[in-house]
């Protein structure tokens, strides 16, 4: 499913055109159309190995695609990489730390490396955390090293933010610090948040936008609240008026198959959750798809391992 | 830019800290042994004459009876030659010869190969637009380092150089020159770009250690005989023409060359102005200086061309390679033929003297930094291409 090919240029803050990329013959993207738009937060969702982490090292110019290409805030970061990467922070999947180097000296090296390196915006960040900025990064706890790292990256004071699944190895409290001072830095800034993760919850509250990622290609772009309107969850195969039926899966406790139904218009209201169209003839109400629910769904599609419906 | 080598040296202080540590530590122990050999203010001509032979090249051993004076040199000449044997001084020798490779290959190995090992590369190069600029500030680091105390490490080699051969300039002498003086920095410069070049291709740090060890011994075991055949022999050649213009003729140099300065280089023999190999010098000699049996002329006389000899005759003049004589019948007294000197085969030994040591020494570290610069730029072209993991 393409993203979003229709959005104005001078918009997009991130763009992906007919996007591939092979490990040998692995396919980690397959003609990946993405548009991000500016101003977002997008939750970049996907299983291990879904191609997140590839996806956004091609944006930052740490792998060359195969075929097609990315644009960050409108530039080719493999052609014009420093022009690019001037344009992005990026927190990295695990957070990335100089051994033996303190929190200051990893702010000075960013405003060595970077010329547009803002230190007191980044200075000012971790003390509001209350992280000593002479202690040494590597005595920092997970959460503290994540918040560096993020800190590295709003510092750069970047139109476009890249964070890979920089939440995975945190603790629930820890996650929701980070998540709280990414969306403080990116309302105040006004820039553009791609946050890759595979753990649903982490981004829900957080995002405005799910893109889901599985084989390697694009299985849903969309606004949140779009992806929560028009899908449905059904424990039988009797699809709602008008659904086409994306993906089955087993159910919370192993015992239900649900079924995951995209509607053909959005539904509104409190009645659309329990019955899309108003119909409840056939077979169970369709309940309210949770956004864990629509992400289940385009997975087990991606994997072919949903029951095949019509 | 200052703060980025400030940064690396933080970064890597172990590595700093160590290569400091042992630099610092050789510099003083090689003014420490320099000082101890020379405060036993040998007398230069005391070694000249020592009977154990030290410099026999200059002075030969001196014959016939001890004097007083004569046992008391040898004694203070026994002192110091106890001392050059001694195990403290051949280690420090051994650690001048290795420092600079071992320096340079600790602190070029983990130069890039670390940051992608521990994961840190992604948010360096991230945050530089230009990876080469990244990369230059960790080299210009490692470059001051290496540069600073190689220096020192030098310049003490060349002090204790001196003290360990009396009466030998180190700056006009080809002692040990590859082990000391600035060959010290360029070696350990060389190492170092070849070490963090196969670190940036390899992206890990044992592994460049260990190759870079094999690399280093094969290019330093390698690097004399390389030297000799692909670029010393013009300067011996031309030293050697200047000699023959002067002296009209051939130049028959001893063992080793004129002097103990004088860097060897290679030789040539020529029989009756004809080069010729060394076996064919053989042949001449098996042919030529067959042993004549004093009192019962023999058979061999015909291959003797010469007839027979006066007794004296040298069989190896000029510094020959010995002859096969295998025609001496060990037990039958018997002498040399006798043979013009002119129509002998002579030996024409190529040198370059010790006053070209700074061309030779500029020529030798200008190589060893066109290899540095080639390692360099392998390193910055890949660090450009390659994978940040």
């Amino acid at each position: 499913m393409a993203g979003d090919p229709g959005a104005p240029i001078g918009t997009t803050a991130l763009a992906a055109h007919g996007l591939s990329k092979r490990f040998g013959r692995k396919v980690a993207l397959d003609a990946v159309d993405l548009a991000v738009p500016a101003g977002s937060v997008t939750a970049l969702v996907g299983p291990n190995g879904a191609g997140k982490t590839t996806l956004i090292r091609v944006c930052m110019a740490f792998e060359r695609p195969n075929s097609g290409g990315v644009e960050v805030d409108g530039v080719d970061p493999w052609k014009h990489r420093s022009e690019a990467l001037r344009r992005v922070g990026y927190v990295p999947q695990t957070p990335a730390v100089y051994r033996g180097l303190s929190v200051e000296d990893h702010l000075s090296m960013a405003r060595s490396l970077h010329s547009g390196f803002d230190a007191s915006y980044a200075r000012r960040r971790l003390e509001q955390l209350g992280i000593p900025l002479d202690q040494r990064a590597d005595t920092l706890s997970g959460g503290q090293a994540a918040q560096l790292g993020l800190a590295v990256a709003l510092g750069t004071r970047a139109k476009v933010l890249l964070l890979d699944e920089p939440l995975a190895n945190l603790d629930p409290l820890a996650r929701r610090e980070f998540i709280q001072v990414l969306l403080d830095a990116v309302r105040s800034e006004g820039s553009t948040a791609l946050l890759s993760s595979h753990i649903v919850t982490d981004v829900e509250d957080a995002c405005d936008r799910l893109v889901i990622l599985g084989g390697g290609k694009i299985r849903l772009d969309c606004p949140l609240e779009e992806a929560r309107q028009t899908h449905r969850l059904t424990e039988a195969d009797s699809p709602p008026p008008g659904a086409t039926a994306v993906g089955s899966f087993l159910g919370k406790g192993g015992q239900k198959v649900m079924t995951l139904w995209r509607l053909a218009t959005v539904a509104n209201g409190e009645g659309a959750a329990h019955g899309a169209g108003g119909t409840g003839d056939a077979g169970p109400s369709p309940e309210a798809a949770s956004l864990e629910d629509v992400v289940l769904g385009y997975l087990a599609a991606g994997r072919g391992a949903g029951l095949q419906l019509n | 830019m200052l703060a980025r080598i400030r940064l690396t040296f933080k970064q890597h202080r172990f590595e700093t800290m160590a290569v400091t540590i042992v630099c610092v530590a050789l510099t003083a122990t090689a003014l420490v042994e320099a000082y101890r050999l020379n405060s036993l203010n040998v007398p230069l001509a005391c070694l000249q004459t020592y009977q154990g032979g030290y410099m026999t090249v200059i002075g030969g051993p001196s014959q016939g009876p001890v004097t007083a004076a004569q046992a008391q040199c040898n004694e203070l000449a026994n002192s110091f030659f106890d001392m050059r044997r001694s195990l403290d001084m051949n280690l420090v020798q051994l650690l001048l010869l290795l420092v600079p490779l071992l320096a340079g290959i600790v602190v070029g190995a983990p130069l890039v190969a670390r940051e992608i090992e521990q994961g840190t590369a992604p948010l360096s190069w991230a945050l530089a637009g230009s990876r080469r600029r990244w990369l230059l500030g960790k080299v210009l680091a490692g470059v001051l380092l290496l540069a600073s105390l190689m220096l020192a490490v030098g310049l003490a080699a060349n002090v204790l150089e001196g003290a360990l051969n009396p009466g030998l300039n180190p700056y006009a002498s080809f002692s040990n020159y590859l082990g000391r003086g600035v060959m010290d920095v360029f070696w350990a410069l060389a190492a170092f770009a070849g070490t963090f070049a196969l670190g940036t291709i390899l992206g890990r740090t044992m592994p460049a250690v260990v190759l870079a060890l094999v690399v280093c011994f094969f290019a330093r075991a390698a690097w004399d005989s390389g030297m000799t055949h692909f670029v010393l022999r013009p300067f011996a050649v031309q030293q050697v023409q200047q000699d023959q213009l002067q002296q009209q003729g051939y130049v028959v140099y001893g063992p080793g060359g004129p002097s103990t300065a004088d860097l060897y280089v290679y030789y040539k023999s020529f029989i009756d102005g004809k080069e010729v190999t060394d076996a064919e010098v053989n042949a001449w000699y098996n042919l030529n200086m067959v042993c004549v049996p004093i009192s019962t002329p023999t058979s061999s006389d015909s291959t003797s061309p010469a007839g027979t000899g006066s007794p004296g005759a040298s069989s190896s003049p000029g510094g020959m390679p010995t002859p096969d004589e295998s025609g001496v019948d060990s037990g039958v007294p018997c002498q040399n033929p006798t043979i013009d000197p002119s129509h002998m085969p002579q030996q024409v030994t190529y040198v370059i003297p010790g006053g070209w040591y700074w061309q030779t020494v500029a020529l030798e570290s200008g190589l060893l930094l066109l290899g540095s610069l080639f390692c360099g730029a392998i390193a910055f072209v890949w660090v450009d291409r390659r994978r940040p993991y």
